[in-house]
């Protein structure tokens, strides 16, 4: 079977999953609390004579399709969902698909800054730890890197705004942006930077810790195997052997934790949203909850559904790439 | 290979047969020495330093956790403004050296104490919730000092030519002393500072109050001023006893304060108010109580009646000087203010929130109550240290159900899926990369919330429970998937399978005793994760809700820079045990995987 032939495999199978979840996403649209006509009219109940009342509701039930039976509801709710009708924020007075165009772009600057922090970091420190196995180097990172994974993120939050915002106020605690601040070019995007390096850091410590453990653990089965001592008999340089043979070997299994870890730094931003007040996907999806705003939070569940099969998807793509038995399989 | 002697019971005859058929022809007496693969994955793991001080950690907390919540129990409702942010210590007590042979008076505040020795000089001792209370007027300013009194976070006191001098919380009029008792000349009867109010009484029987009019409001009875002897407050209600030896309540609210018993009016001798209920004493030395009876205040010793001279009240205690110069005590216990010492010679008790004072004839000092918190108290008083006993013992309640539903529905579903192959394994397997491509903490936050709208707080915490034990199967169930798969190749499934043994029994068990020991590793690495992803949702507010405690929420209110800043002891002492229990537990983990899994020793 061909890569091509497998992806399509691959992408038939994540729509077939997307249909199950999105199942379970209409069974929680329909077990919310509040009737959605009622919120939906709002203060027209008090306003209109009850005959009058009874009769714009009947009208909106008819309209919203929900006399309709079970399966005829979700068929045209998935249809609103993938054609971008998200419904309307009761909080905001707006359709969703209005408002979440910002807190997308936030969350997603902040996730991506934090990936790269993170592969920056712990792809070198993971090749570096494994070539000088069992090194005072190695112990020492070996021991942080624990620490780093095993802390809670908000624990780490806490320390961080202790230590770099309050202690020693280098960093802001919260927000975006400077208030007040009109400037362009460098300067915004410095400040920018400023704002966002706290919830960055504190995003970046337990990926740090966790794939730095994988790349090492990956890139010492690697420098075992017979072909890497074959490459060094050839009187390759170590560096090619390593960097070359190793780890392209060795980013198989990175691959498939990587995506994992992706797919739960998204979610776990939530937290840190909370946490730095960082107006971004997470903080809506709280927000949303807790104004009873529902069908942003539906919207912000979706997301995180398509951010999670996308991820899956992205995967096999990867796979694909570093793995050439990948076509082999069945 | 098992030793013979040590095997488990689990091992069926047809495990033994094949152990006995690819051991064949080895000499009995090696296999005494021989190691079985258990032991030396036990040996491995003792030897491994880190992981063995995972354990020990982990194995403390959780058994503190456990056990420590019988010896200091805790009313998860109870809250008491007063103990807000109490910072910890155990100082409360320590009266100075300089006061201890030559005491005029001591008055316990709400987390600090404050005296005045014979010679008008004043002392402060304890943890002082405003900064101000430091500033305590010079001795020119004031002259000699004979009265003080503390309260919430002020202290009134009162020199020899009757001025009134007041430091510490400045706000709510507190420190708009009224004219006349500035400047003196007046015989000051008594003083007090109540929560966040100022009273003062003269000879004349006038009675003066400043301060906050919002929590207590304070009406005079006609034909009462002038006429006061003595006064009681509390952060409800004043009462004061008239010359006439009547208890009046200075408020037109009927309450269960001013529910005086009728007999005693007019033989009354002192008075004194607890939070929740007032106590008299009549001339014959008996005490009357009434209010509420919370905390038992309302139950008065037997043994005491007839005996009783003056009386004197705490937040939830009643402390009284007996006839024969003994103290006695009773209601709340909890920080052992009812402990009355059994000293004789007492001349006059100050006793107030949760700790009491006792002067005796000769100037010594006798103190008992509250001494202060091991790890301070939060937002709402309540005590840090029992409150993160409890939650710790829920954090890990949660955790330890959620991983045994996860490790079960793994169990299940991995041994069927890989022991039967084929259709049920491929469906089995969609249906574990479904679960597992739903996006974690979001659905956690979205079904606590909206399925725990209209349940307890219990059944609340079950759910927690079940979703996360229903959301974090997948990785377990792959698991076991793949060591069956491995497994049941082995001869001793083929012993079994020829001698008839049904397919449930040749998984659960043949095969699963085999991969028990990675299923032990990945169950205590799930606990970690079990305990972070319950600690997360309490933190943002979707897991387990207050007055409920877990170490998560007990973390929500430190989420601003001025709790960080101000308070350490309200993040810090939660987040360290968090910490330090997670951390425990994937060295646990690491430490077991390295010893199973000769390959990863390598590493």
């Amino acid at each position: 079977m061909g890569k091509g032939r497998y992806l399509l495999k691959r992408f038939v199978y994540i729509v077939f999953v997307f249909f199950i979840i999105s199942i379970l996403m209409f069974a929680i649209y329909k077990s919310m609390p509040g009737d959605p006509v009622d919120i939906m009219l709002g203060d027209s109940k008090t306003s209109m004579k009850p005959d009058a009342y009874q009769a714009l509701y009947d009208k909106t039930v008819k309209d919203l399709g929900l006399d309709k039976p079970l399966p005829v509801q979700y068929v045209a709710w998935m249809g609103n969902m993938l054609t971008g009708e998200f419904g309307y924020s009761t909080q905001y007075k707006q359709e969703v698909i209005n408002i979440i165009s910002a807190p997308m772009i936030n969350t997603v600057l902040l996730n991506i800054l934090t990936m790269i922090v993170v592969f920056i970091i712990a792809i070198p420190l993971g090749i570096v730890t494994a070539v000088r196995k069992n090194g005072a180097f190695d112990k020492t990172v070996q021991v942080v890197t624990i620490v780093g994974y095993s802390i809670p993120t908000f624990i780490v939050a806490l320390l961080a705004i202790f230590l770099l915002a309050v202690k020693f106020p280098i960093f802001p605690i919260s927000g975006v942006k400077s208030a007040g601040l009109n400037a362009t070019g460098l300067e915004y995007v410095l400040d920018r930077l400023w704002h966002m390096a706290l919830p960055v850091l504190v995003m970046s410590v337990s990926g740090i810790g966790g794939i730095t453990r994988y790349v090492r653990a990956a890139m010492i089965d690697v420098l075992r195997m017979d072909y890497i001592k074959t490459a060094r008999a050839k009187g390759l340089r170590e560096k090619t052997v390593v960097y070359i043979h190793a780890f392209r070997n060795a980013l198989i299994p990175v691959v498939t934790i990587t995506t994992w870890w992706v797919v739960g730094l998204f979610g776990g931003s939530i937290v840190i949203e909370s946490v730095f007040l960082w107006p971004g996907l997470g903080k809506m999806l709280i927000d949303g909850l807790l104004q009873r705003d529902f069908a942003v939070v539906l919207t912000m569940q979706m997301f995180y559904v398509v951010l999670s099969l996308a991820g899956n998807v992205i995967m096999d793509i990867a796979y694909t790439i570093v793995d050439p038995r990948v076509r082999l399989e069945d | 290979m098992r030793n013979e002697k040590k095997k488990s019971p689990r091992r069926s005859t047809a495990s033994k047969a094949a152990q006995q058929m690819m051991m064949g022809g080895m000499p009995q007496e090696e296999e005494e020495v021989l190691q079985s693969p258990m032991q030396m994955v036990i040996h491995d793991f003792l030897r491994d330093k880190i992981a063995m001080i995972g354990v020990i950690l982990f194995t403390f907390i959780f058994l503190c956790c456990v056990f420590l919540p019988y010896f200091f129990p805790i009313d998860l409702y109870y809250q008491d403004v007063t103990q807000a942010n109490v910072a910890p210590g155990f100082g409360m007590l320590n009266v100075p050296a300089g006061l201890k042979n030559n005491a005029q008076d001591l008055s316990v505040g709400s987390s600090f104490s404050v005296g005045l020795d014979k010679d008008g000089n004043v002392y402060e001792w304890g943890t002082f919730p405003n900064a101000k209370l430091k500033n305590i007027p010079s001795a020119k300013e004031t002259g000699k000092l004979v009265q003080i009194s503390a309260g919430l976070d002020h202290v009134v006191a009162v020199n020899e030519d009757g001025q009134v001098f007041t430091w510490g919380n400045d706000r709510m009029g507190l420190n708009s002393i009224p004219m006349e008792l500035r400047t003196g000349g007046n015989d000051i009867k008594q003083i007090m500072a109540g929560y966040q109010i100022s009273l003062a009484l003269t000879e004349d029987g006038e009675m003066y109050n400043w301060g906050s009019q919002y929590l207590l409001s304070i009406t005079y009875p006609e034909g009462v001023q002038g006429n006061i002897d003595k006064f009681a407050a509390s952060t409800n209600i004043v009462m004061v006893l008239t010359k006439d030896g009547e208890v009046v309540p200075l408020t037109n609210k009927t309450s269960a304060y001013t529910n005086i018993p009728e007999e005693i009016q007019g033989d009354v001798v002192d008075l004194a108010i607890t939070d929740e209920s007032a106590a008299a004493v009549t001339s014959d030395g008996r005490v009357y109580t009434w209010g509420n009876n919370i905390k038992k205040t309302l139950n008065v010793p037997e043994e005491i009646q007839g005996q009783v001279a003056s009386l004197s009240a705490g937040r939830y205690h009643y402390t009284a000087i007996l006839k024969d110069g003994s103290v006695f005590s009773w209601g709340d216990n909890t920080h052992g203010q009812a402990n009355a010492p059994k000293d004789t010679g007492i001349a006059s008790v100050d006793a107030g929130y949760y700790a009491n004072y006792a002067i005796t004839e000769d100037g010594q000092v006798i103190a008992w109550g509250l001494k202060g918190y091991l790890m301070g108290t939060d937002a709402f008083g309540r005590d840090l240290f029992r409150r993160l006993l409890v939650g710790g013992r829920m954090t890990m309640t949660v955790g330890a159900i959620s991983v045994v539903i996860s490790t079960i529905i793994g169990i299940l579903v991995g041994g069927i899926s890989g022991y039967k192959g084929g259709k049920v394994d491929n469906l089995l397997m969609r249906l574990t990369e479904i679960v597992s491509s739903i996006p974690f903490l979001p659905f956690c936050i979205i079904l606590s919330s909206i399925l725990g709208n209209s349940i307890s707080e219990t059944q609340r915490i079950i759910l927690i429970m079940c979703i996360l034990g229903l959301l974090s199967w997948p990785g377990i169930a792959r698991l076991v998937r793949g060591s069956v798969l491995a497994e049941r190749e082995q001869e001793f499934v083929t012993a079994a399978k020829a001698l008839g043994v049904k397919e449930a029994g040749i998984i659960f068990r043949h095969i699963l005793p085999n991969i028990i020991t990675v299923i032990i590793v990945n169950a205590t690495l799930n606990f970690a994760t079990c305990m972070l992803t319950e600690s997360s949702l309490s933190f943002i507010g979707f897991g387990v809700n207050e007055p409920n405690a877990t170490w998560g929420n007990m973390l929500t209110g430190a989420q601003n820079g001025q709790v960080i800043a101000n308070y350490w002891w309200r993040w810090l002492f939660p987040a360290m045990l968090l910490g330090i229990c997670t951390i425990s537990i994937n060295c646990i983990g690491d430490g077991l995987r390295d010893a199973i899994d000769p390959k990863s020793k390598e590493r």
